[in-house]
């Protein structure tokens, strides 16, 4: 129920960026006011909702869940904006902000999640991630999303070198898409296999 | 004798593949880069006879003789000003783009000129033809035709044109030709000049001496009266833009030079037009012959390459009515208000233009058609003696002039469309692939038409005479518009018609080839998993290598497939010629036969591939079985346990197999689109940076090596910006952009070049000290740590010293340039010495006959890159020292991570060390081909640093330059990383020195050269079917062609340095 919550704002996105790809050149900053705005009303929900999540599991204080989350929120997007310049994104000053905005939403997609669940527990990260076996439901429910999120922003990069002249083939929008894209599946994914793994444990408990 | 025995069992495979590789793409070749075919006729002036234009008007009534030849002539003498790489943006008025910029409006004289109120003359637009380059556009200008790609490989030495042409009928005709300027004229026209003054063209570097002999021989000739014909060819333009770009300052002194030459010319000319002057009949042609990028480079089909200008003036005043034939399409007004125009002219009809307005005969071969602009510009020729006749109103003067104009034109068509009529006929005649049927009769159909109406206009003309001054002018002037539309219709089609279909393809060869290529893929393949079985073996029975019968019914049907193409193109051109002809019933045509055989053939391949692969487990467990099997050991338990330990062995490499295969897979289909070819350095990096990532998941466990897999993605991103930055040219402070900072901060720049030239070569030296220093040396490798050492060291101090000579940050007095080009000798010798040192080491170690030790292999492997790595260093220039330095780091990080990745599967599982894992050796070659471009290489021939080629030479020779050239562009992408490779075995664990570790080395040293070859093999692959399938495509000789040439080289380059660096180190 509560991973529900988080996926609230992606229709929003999903919905804007669309309706503004028809003006050419204004397109671009609209486009950063627009995932600014979207971070804006979806940080709070991601990170409550995880921290709500991980309060449930852990039995530890929320106050503290939030705080990681927020301090995982920088974080990630340092360690998102480095893989993005790694893989060839455009650096400068022109291309400051909307490296930054979307390497703020990509760690909302795939840290932030984990830091309030996990906080700072190398172990669980290791086991996520380094070794991408999830083992519990909401180990799941973290995982498959970061990494649809990590894969899809993957595949969105490929038209951007097409020569379509189109304008979603700027530098962080159809990456954007692919990430948003990737992370819906990834949720879709833990969904399912959460319910498949409640149903196995009902069987076991039978 | 069963040490080298088994040293050529091991290698023989990789020659095996050179040859059919090289088969392959010798065949592609011969199919896919086919010219059209060139007919040797030549044009006449007898042949007019049997036109149905020779009118009477031809004829003298009182002599009897013909007048002129073919067309009456318009000029006596014309001058024809070529500048080599004459953007469009040079010569048109700045108020015909959105933004002016330093270069424009720099030839001040000659838009003066064209724009000044009732001038005759005129700046057009000229759009030429790919390929761009100087040799095939001075064949295209005048042949009239369509040079094809072909001829780039002759660019070098160009032979002189066979096909018919101006300069040959201008001669033939008894013109007497005068050229100065580029030297790549006389091997074109042999024996046509009366006199000429070439200059060497081929050294860039060299601004000025082609353009300063032009003018010191231009001006004065133009006082003479020895000549008819005048060609001046500039090249400054172009070499400024190779060396500097089009946004320099070399290249704006060069422009204001032209413009005051220019201004001279123009001068002395006007001084001279009056009425029995030297020059009153004398027309100036000042054209490009192609445009250039704004990085100054040129040869394929892009907008900017393709358009150049033209500007044509004639010494007379223009009858006012001439003027309502230019075409006020495209006009635009300037800042004082005067109303600028410019129409577009077709590089293809150059040939013919000058042609009719010179009276000789148009070349037999020329396709393009008297352009009415141009043709216009000498209209005073025949209204001088209109007006002279008749003296009649002003409205019927200007309807006598148009008309009489119109009249000549007609005639001029009507010459120009039988010749093109009879061109056509005969090459359909003469050529196996002619035209297509539907298409030519069409052609047949306009001409006809156009050829019907003909008879009238020339009656109505006796008849309108006989009227004359009734004022029918108007219907009269209709009727030759007419006329002049139909011819025109014609000779439009016709070109339409030759640009599409002129470049033929051998069907069956390019199928051929295609074909052998692909099963060369399959039988690498088997060959890589041959090696690896071969390690089974040692593990299983301990009994060093030995030879397996092959269970490939795979391999054996494609060596059968290979041989039957090889037999079928043995039987040559007759038996091809038949079955193209079946095939052709067949298919209906030549597109559809060879999408039908590519497609077939690749679909059968791709099966191959999958049976293949589906085999592998399956394969390999059965060979040890049976092997184990034949040994007829009592060992049941025994090959129980190898069966079990294979397929282990096989998910693991399964799995990382997968990840490679994926990545090369998505690199290879790149290649299938023109976008992804542009920018394929930054597709090699991101994929780079997905192993790299990739990596860093796996070894997020130890942290030591996670600091090696962040610094490989950091460096990754590092060699991002040095290619970004490697795109501008290499001599810096010519750009006008960045001398502004030169002038400011001398000393700043100083220590910029410091750190950024000087540290890394300092640190490379240091590497290849410490390399040297810290290896267990046997006895024959000691000569070299004494004895060539220092030589190394001293190069490595010799490479910056020369490049502070080059850029002349510090002055020092009285060093001349063979001083100067001493330095780079003394490079070249030391790894040339090296080299040879290396090579006098294999064959002594030969004789001594000891076994080598993985330990040898290393350093010897270091030893060539230090070989190699000095000659690439000095040539690559002053940003390479960057490039190696980040190279050998990433190359470092690549062993490293791989070492990791390895003790962790160790630990797993034991069997594992056994087998060579494809993603390491996937990386080394992304990592080489994203070094290719990071390097400021691109895959087009107008790309290559020709600057490369003078280090250390100021002259030409077209072997030495070649060579280094060579070096140059496949140095740091196939040289350096091939012979690197043996490093990523070596460093994996402690030397060893038994005969099963030696054995386990070698099987694993052949399969990372297999793999790395079969992945090189895969992309030049997808390069050949991107061309297949592209072959029709808009940018086939700008973008595709170019690209598989490159492609097609690197690939035989691969496998031939794989097959010397087998020899060297096995």
């Amino acid at each position: 129920m509560d991973l529900l919550t988080n996926h609230v704002w992606i229709p929003t996105i999903f919905l804007h960026p669309e309706k503004r790809s028809h003006d050419g050149t204004a397109h671009q900053d609209d486009y950063s006011v627009e995932l600014m705005l979207s971070k804006l009303f979806e940080s709070p929900i991601v990170i409550l909702g995880f921290s709500l999540l991980s309060k449930k599991l852990e039995h530890c204080s929320l106050k503290w869940a939030i705080l990681r989350g927020l301090l995982g929120l920088p974080a990630g997007a340092l360690v998102n904006a480095f893989g993005a310049i790694v893989f060839g994104a455009p650096v400068g000053i022109k291309f400051l902000t909307r490296t930054v905005n979307w390497a703020l939403l990509m760690s909302l997609l795939t840290v932030v999640p984990t830091a309030s669940v996990y906080g700072s527990s190398w172990k669980d990260w290791q086991r996520l991630y380094a070794h991408s076996k999830p083992i519990t439901p909401i180990d799941y429910a973290v995982c498959l999303p970061a990494h649809g999120a990590v894969i899809g922003a993957w595949f969105g990069a490929w038209p951007m070198p097409l020569d379509w002249d189109r304008p979603w083939q700027e530098w962080p929008i159809c990456v954007t898409y692919g990430a948003i894209i990737g992370h819906t599946l990834g949720t879709v994914a833990s969904f399912i296999v959460i319910l498949l793994l409640s149903r196995q444990q009902r069987i076991k408990r039978d | 004798m069963g040490k080298s025995l088994e040293k050529w069992r091991l290698i023989w495979p990789f020659f095996f593949i050179f040859f059919l590789h090289t088969a392959a793409i010798f065949l592609f070749t011969r199919g896919f880069l086919l010219t059209r075919t060139e007919l040797s006729s030549t044009s006449s002036c007898s042949d007019l006879s049997s036109s149905p234009c020779s009118s009477d008007s031809f004829i003298d009534p009182s002599t009897n003789k013909t007048l002129h030849c073919w067309t009456k002539p318009a000029i006596d003498r014309v001058i024809i000003i070529i500048i080599d790489a004459l953007r469009f943006d040079f010569l048109a008025p700045s108020a015909f783009f959105e933004e002016a910029k330093p270069w424009m409006d720099r030839l001040r004289v000659l838009q003066d000129l064209a724009y000044e109120n009732g001038s005759s003359a005129k700046i057009f637009k000229a759009i030429s033809d790919p390929p761009t380059t100087t040799l095939q556009r001075l064949k295209g200008l005048t042949t009239g035709g369509l040079p094809t790609f072909i001829d780039v490989g002759n660019s070098f030495g160009a032979p002189a044109i066979i096909e018919d042409n101006l300069i040959y009928q201008l001669a033939q005709n008894g013109k007497r030709l005068q050229m100065m300027g580029d030297d790549t004229w006389l091997p074109l026209f042999p024996n046509h000049f009366h006199k000429s003054y070439p200059f060497p063209s081929l050294n860039v570097k060299d601004l000025h001496t082609v353009d300063d002999g032009v003018i010191e021989h231009l001006l004065p000739a133009l006082y003479d009266k020895d000549w008819d014909v005048l060609i001046a060819h500039f090249l400054g333009v172009d070499h400024a833009g190779h060396i500097f770009g089009v946004d320099s300052t070399p290249m704006l002194e060069k422009l204001d030079q032209y413009n005051e030459v220019l201004k001279e010319v123009v001068e002395i000319l006007q001084n001279q037009s009056g009425p029995g002057g030297l020059h009153e009949h004398t027309f100036l042609l000042v054209i490009g012959d192609h445009g250039q990028t704004l990085n100054g480079d040129h040869g394929g089909g892009t907008a900017e390459e393709v358009e150049t200008s033209l500007f044509a003036m004639s010494l007379k005043q223009l009858p006012p009515p001439i003027s309502s034939i230019f075409d006020t399409s495209h006009c635009e007004l300037d800042m004082d208000g005067r109303k600028m125009c410019i129409s577009s002219v077709e590089q293809l009809d150059f040939a013919a233009t000058v042609a009719a307005l010179m009276g000789v005969p148009f070349p037999f071969g020329s396709i393009g058609h008297v352009n009415p602009e141009l043709y216009a510009l000498v209209a005073n020729t025949w209204t001088d003696q209109g007006t002279t006749t008749i003296t009649t109103t002003s409205k019927n003067a200007y309807c006598s002039n148009l008309e009489l104009w119109m009249q000549q034109y007609a005639a001029v068509l009507c010459i120009n469309s039988w010749q093109v009529k009879r061109y056509i006929n005969q090459y359909s005649t003469s050529s196996i692939f002619g035209f297509p049927a539907e298409d030519l009769l069409q052609v047949e159909n306009l001409y006809a038409q156009a050829q019907a109406t003909w008879p009238n206009v020339t009656q109505k003309e006796v008849l309108l005479n006989e009227e004359m001054g009734n004022g029918t002018c108007q219907t009269k002037i209709s009727i030759l518009q007419a006329q002049i539309d139909a011819y025109k219709d014609f000779l439009e089609k016709v070109s339409e018609l030759a640009r599409s279909k002129w470049t033929q393809f051998d069907a069956m060869m390019m199928g051929i080839g295609l074909s052998i290529l692909i099963v060369s893929l399959v039988i690498h393949l088997s060959f890589i998993k041959r090696a690896r079985n071969q390690i089974w073996v040692i593990k299983g029975s301990n009994c060093g290598l030995i030879e397996k019968p092959h269970s490939n019914k795979v391999l054996s049907f494609m060596t059968v497939a290979v041989i039957f193409g090889l037999v079928l193109y043995a039987f040559s051109d007759q038996l091809m010629k038949s079955i193209l002809v079946i095939s052709a019933i067949f298919a209906r045509n030549e597109q559809t036969f060879v999408y039908i055989v590519s497609w077939l053939v690749l679909l059968l391949a791709i099966g191959f591939l999958v049976l293949s692969w589906c085999n592998v487990g399956s394969g390999s467990d059965w060979n040890v079985d049976s092997e184990v099997n034949k040994k007829g050991s009592s060992s049941n338990h025994y090959s129980e346990k190898i069966r079990k330990e294979c397929s282990t062995g096989e998910q693991g490499y399964s799995m990382k197999c997968m990840i490679a295969l994926f990545l090369v897979a998505i690199r290879a289909f790149s290649l299938l689109s023109n976008s992804y070819i542009l920018t394929e350095g930054s597709v090699a990096r991101f994929l780079l940076a997905t192993i790299g990532v990739l990596n860093l998941k796996e070894v997020l466990l130890e942290e030591s090596t996670v600091l090696v897999a962040v610094s490989f993605l950091l460096l990754n991103v590092v060699l991002g910006f040095t290619g970004e930055n490697g795109f501008s040219k290499d001599v810096t402070p010519a750009s006008t952009s960045i001398s502004v900072n030169v002038h400011v901060s001398d000393m700043g720049q100083f220590f910029w070049m410091l750190f950024t030239e000087v540290m890394p070569i300092s640190v490379l030296a240091f590497l290849v000290f410490r390399s040297f220093q810290c290896t267990t040396v046997s006895s024959q490798w000691r000569i070299l740590k004494y004895g060539f050492l220092p030589l190394v060291i001293l190069s490595y101090i010799l490479i910056p010293v020369y490049w502070v000579l080059e850029s002349n940050v510090v002055a020092i007095p009285r060093i001349t340039s063979f001083e100067k080009n001493l330095l780079p000798l003394v490079v070249y010798s030391v790894g040339f010495g090296l080299l040879l040192l290396l090579a006098c080491c294999l064959v002594f170690e030969r004789k001594e006959g000891t076994s080598k030790c993985t330990g040898d292999i290393h350093i010897a492997a270091i030893t060539m890159l230090t070989a190699w790595g000095l000659v690439i260093l000095m040539l690559l220039g002053r940003q390479g020292p960057r490039i190696a330095l980040i190279s050998i780091l990433e190359g470092w990080c690549i062993i490293r991570s791989q070492k990791v990745a390895q003790k962790k599967e160790k630990l797993e599982n034991t069997n594992n060390d056994m087998l060579y894992d494809p993603l390491p050796v996937t990386q080394w070659c992304f990592l080489a081909v994203s070094l290719f471009f990071c390097a400021g290489h691109r895959c087009t021939f107008d790309g290559l640093r020709y600057g490369a080629a003078f280090v250390g030479f100021d002259d030409f020779n077209i072997v030495r330059q070649g060579i280094l050239l060579f070096v140059d562009t496949f140095g740091i992408s196939h040289i350096l990383p091939i012979f690197g490779l043996p490093l990523l075995v070596t460093f994996e664990g402690p030397y060893v020195h038994n005969k099963r570790g030696r054995a386990v080395f070698f099987s694993k040293l052949t399969q990372v050269f297999l793999i790395y070859g079969l992945i090189s093999a895969i992309t030049a692959t997808f390069t050949t079917i991107c061309v297949l399938i592209q072959r029709r495509h808009l940018m086939v000789w700008g973008l595709f062609a170019p690209k598989y040439v490159f492609d097609a080289i690197g690939l035989m380059l691969t496998d031939f340095l794989i097959c010397l660096a087998s020899l060297y180190y096995f």
